[in-house]
């Protein structure tokens, strides 16, 4: 799974933190996600849709291996 | 009461079992609890005198407390991520913890019979040396996870 999370957050000028504090997880798990390193859960990601006011497919999508 | 009702009071009561944590505070309480044993089995070791395999044994169950109390505490900033990283550092302490309780007792064996002539006789570990082991292993994965995450 790719993302564009960092891009949708640079767009709406929020730090990590600052996304972190509003989806109530760590700065780390933010960062994990940025760096594919881990996929979110369903809730996590409509969160995410909430704050980008952008359906989830946008900013996620699936990459060739999965 | 019907029985899709039953069913979703007994899910809903073994979810909370699931996901039973400590409060983050107690994470000091564990680590004072085993931090205490520990230096009191140095203290038993070194300094007293007489019968106290008692007090042995008491301390080996206190250290398996406080690592517990450490195991099931919450993180300062618990969230879907800690809790996937604490299923993973179970499981893989799990497997070790198996394959440990396996084999550790013919690498004593083995080892024990080299060192001595003759050396000492076959022996099953004990299961405060296992759950020690798993135990460490858990915390130990589980910090390095979150490390690396």
């Amino acid at each position: 799974m790719e993302n564009t999370i960092k891009v949708e957050r640079a767009i709406l000028s929020l730090t990590q933190d600052e996304l972190a504090q509003k989806i109530g997880v760590s700065r780390q798990t933010i960062n994990s996600i940025e760096a594919n390193r881990y996929t979110p859960s369903t809730v996590l990601a409509l969160k995410l849709s909430e704050i980008f006011a952008k359906p989830v497919n946008e900013f996620f999508k699936l990459s060739t291996n999965d | 009461m019907d029985t899709k009702k039953i069913i979703d009071c007994e899910r809903k009561r073994f979810d909370k079992i699931i996901k039973f944590r400590l409060p983050h505070k107690f994470m000091t309480v564990g680590i004072a609890v085993a931090a205490l044993s520990i230096a009191m089995m140095f203290v038993r070791a070194f300094v007293m005198e007489g019968e106290t395999e008692w007090l042995k044994h008491l301390l080996q169950k206190s250290l398996l407390v406080g690592m517990l109390i450490m195991s099931i505490s919450r993180d300062k900033h618990e969230d879907e991520m800690t809790m996937a990283l604490r299923a993973q550092s179970y499981a893989i302490a799990f497997v070790v913890g198996v394959i440990y309780a396996l084999v550790m007792p013919y690498v004593e064996f083995g080892v024990s019979n080299v060192v001595h002539s003759g050396g000492e006789e076959f022996k099953d570990l004990g299961d405060f040396q296992v759950l020690l082991f798993m135990l460490m292993i858990q915390l130990m994965f589980y910090h390095n996870l979150k490390r690396y995450r």
